[in-house]
């Protein structure tokens, strides 16, 4: 009796892994028979005399955190010019050994540049958290709102580089368009799930607490005539107990709204894959940069999945904190289902108005 | 009375609390740089040994040079000419002005940095490989160094551009310095009192759009003179 959708992650997984694979093989192949070399003109060996390039000194912040703060951005720096390093040896070196190192660079890349802001980790833990959905859920909407990620990058790098001819200047501006519509679909949805819940939650306060349990029995015998998303969220202390009728605020899985919030943070493309992407066409290998980009998809994927699965862990145990107290489960849940709702407006709704600031210079 | 029993409002604070602090912690911790540059600095000296302006050269890492550079050689003869690449200089620059060119000078211990015009001498050169800004900031009233010391902060707020200096050759001073007067990079000081200041600001500020994170990062250059 498991529902179909619960699925749905594993195979995309594969799916991912095959393609990353097949992409990763394609590219090395690729490089094997056409060897180009930027621009038309000779690779250059180590740096050009004729301008020594300045090392920087490594970031040091200060305060409490400085250190870690520091590491995370030596880290992030060391992985960016591995990458460009391994994106180079694919046309010199050995380019086997490349394209596996560029993959799993990207893949570790994923991971830690997911970290930062703007890959959907606050939206998706907010929405799974706000709604009646599962880990298994989770992870799906994780890995669709990355993948879709990636591919509005290659495709804005494909079209406008490789299709008319742009500047990266315009890449540039186009990612920022995107990252503002990204941003105002997000509160969006965030206003729609809140205002939703809201409604909910005042009709159930205007019926009273009778009618709320005799609606929470008949949601209750419900789950036992088949519709298992009622089954299996029942916690201890919690299944016996026929009045934790809050968990109704939280709306119950459907794919439209699954969708919109896949859609409201995937088109944001990726600025790190952009960046991949840009770089391996200068090398003319723009399928390194493809293979790339869905292996760092799928790092940054992980990471999501496992801040939303954790986000889901964490309103599981302020469940079970309340033990057998229904007042502390409707409690737990009407924070969920409002607060998140709340959450995914706000950050929409603030990082829509940052972005309509004055353009990066870089 | 419904909602205090089923909301528990002293529960309900702490936990909007608890999630508030999360939310706000792992973002500030999260922000990174996408775009990293070495910084260069020369002290500008007019002849009556006052502070003119900075000359900065920003070299960027491989990959926004690519992103930076792709499609500008317009005639595509394989060779990035000055003529080509000067949009690019000036596009930099003109957007450079919104962000306050990343560089903040103080005198002394003065919180406000001081007022800066547009610009001047920009150029961006390009040696197949990365990519160098360069460009001078006039300061709009020269300063004396003598009279207290004069620091130059160059960071991004939002910590999008990770600035360092350079190892070698950080900071240099040009035209006619004052004699006793030296430029060097200041070290962090991971115990100066600033600091409790610096992470309070940050952590608040990354649930908003103006994002003071960077300041941590921020790389100083300090003019001191001995006066005898």
């Amino acid at each position: 009796m498991r529902d179909p959708l619960s699925r749905a992650p594993f195979s995309i997984i594969r799916l991912f892994l095959v393609c990353c694979s097949l992409i990763v093989v394609a590219s090395s192949a690729h490089a094997e028979t056409k060897p180009t070399t930027p621009f038309g003109v000779p690779v250059q060996q180590g740096a050009p005399s004729a301008f020594a390039p300045p090392q920087a000194a490594p970031l040091r912040a200060h305060g409490p955190f400085g250190a870690l703060l520091s590491w995370v951005a030596d880290t992030q720096q060391g992985m960016q010019r591995d990458l460009a390093t391994s994106v180079k040896r694919l046309k010199s070196g050995n380019a086997i050994g490349a394209a596996l190192a560029l993959a799993g660079l990207s893949f570790l890349y994923g991971i830690v540049h997911a970290v930062g802001p703007g890959h959907g980790k606050a939206i998706i833990s907010s929405y799974v958290v706000a709604n009646e959905e599962t880990v298994r859920r989770g992870i799906m909407i994780s890995f669709l709102a990355a993948g879709l990620q990636a591919v509005s990058a290659i495709v804005l790098v494909g079209v406008l580089l490789i299709g008319i001819n742009a500047s990266g200047l315009q890449v540039n501006a186009w990612s920022n368009q995107l990252e503002s519509v990204s941003y105002a679909l997000i509160a969006l949805v965030g206003l729609y799930l809140l205002s939703t819940h809201v409604m909910r939650l005042w009709r159930r306060l205007r019926d009273g607490p009778a009618v709320q349990s005799a609606q929470s029995r008949a949601a209750h015998s419900h789950g036992h005539h088949g519709h298992d998303h009622h089954d299996h969220h029942h916690v201890q202390g919690e299944a016996c107990d026929h009045i934790v009728d809050a968990r109704q605020l939280a709306g119950p899985f459907s794919w439209r709204k699954v969708m919109a919030v896949v859609f409201s943070v995937g088109i944001r493309p990726c600025t790190g894959a952009i960046l991949v992407l840009v770089f391996a066409l200068t090398q003319g290998l723009f399928w390194a940069g493809v293979a790339a980009t869905f292996a760092m998809a799928l790092g940054t994927a992980i990471t999501v999945a496992v801040l939303a699965s954790l986000a889901l862990g964490s309103r599981q145990l302020a469940l079970r904190l309340g033990g057998a107290n229904a007042t502390w489960a409707n409690a737990v849940w009407t924070t969920c289902a409002i607060g998140g709702a709340m959450v995914i407006f706000l950050f929409g709704t603030l990082l829509f108005i940052a972005s309509l600031g004055p353009a990066r210079p870089f | 009375m419904p909602l205090r029993g089923l909301l528990g409002r002293q529960r309900l604070i702490k936990i909007s609390l608890a999630v508030a602090g999360f939310v706000g912690f792992a973002s500030s911790v999260a922000a990174h740089p996408h775009v990293w540059a070495t910084v260069r600095s020369e002290i500008v000296f007019g002849g009556d040994h006052r502070i003119t302006g900075i000359r900065h050269a920003w070299t960027f890492d491989e990959f926004y040079t690519a992103m930076a550079v792709q499609g500008l050689d317009t005639d595509g003869d394989g060779v990035y000419s000055k003529e080509e690449l000067q949009p690019l200089a000036q596009v930099n620059v003109e957007s450079l002005k919104e962000f306050d060119y990343f560089t903040f000078v103080h005198l002394g211990k003065d919180d406000k940095p001081l007022p800066l015009k547009e610009p001047v001498d920009y150029s961006v050169e390009y040696d197949k490989t990365l990519l160098t800004l360069h460009f001078t900031l006039p300061l709009e009233t020269p300063l004396d160094p003598k009279a207290k010391e004069v620091a130059v902060d160059v960071y991004d707020p939002s910590f999008f551009v990770a600035f360092g200096f350079a190892t070698d050759a950080p900071v240099k001073m040009t035209g006619t310095p004052a004699p006793g007067c030296a430029a060097e990079v200041q070290k962090p000081d991971p115990e100066s009192a600033a600091d409790a200041k610096a992470l309070s600001e940050a952590f608040f500020s990354q649930l908003g759009p103006n994002s003071n994170f960077g300041s941590q990062f921020a790389q100083t250059a300090i003019v001191k003179c001995v006066t005898h």
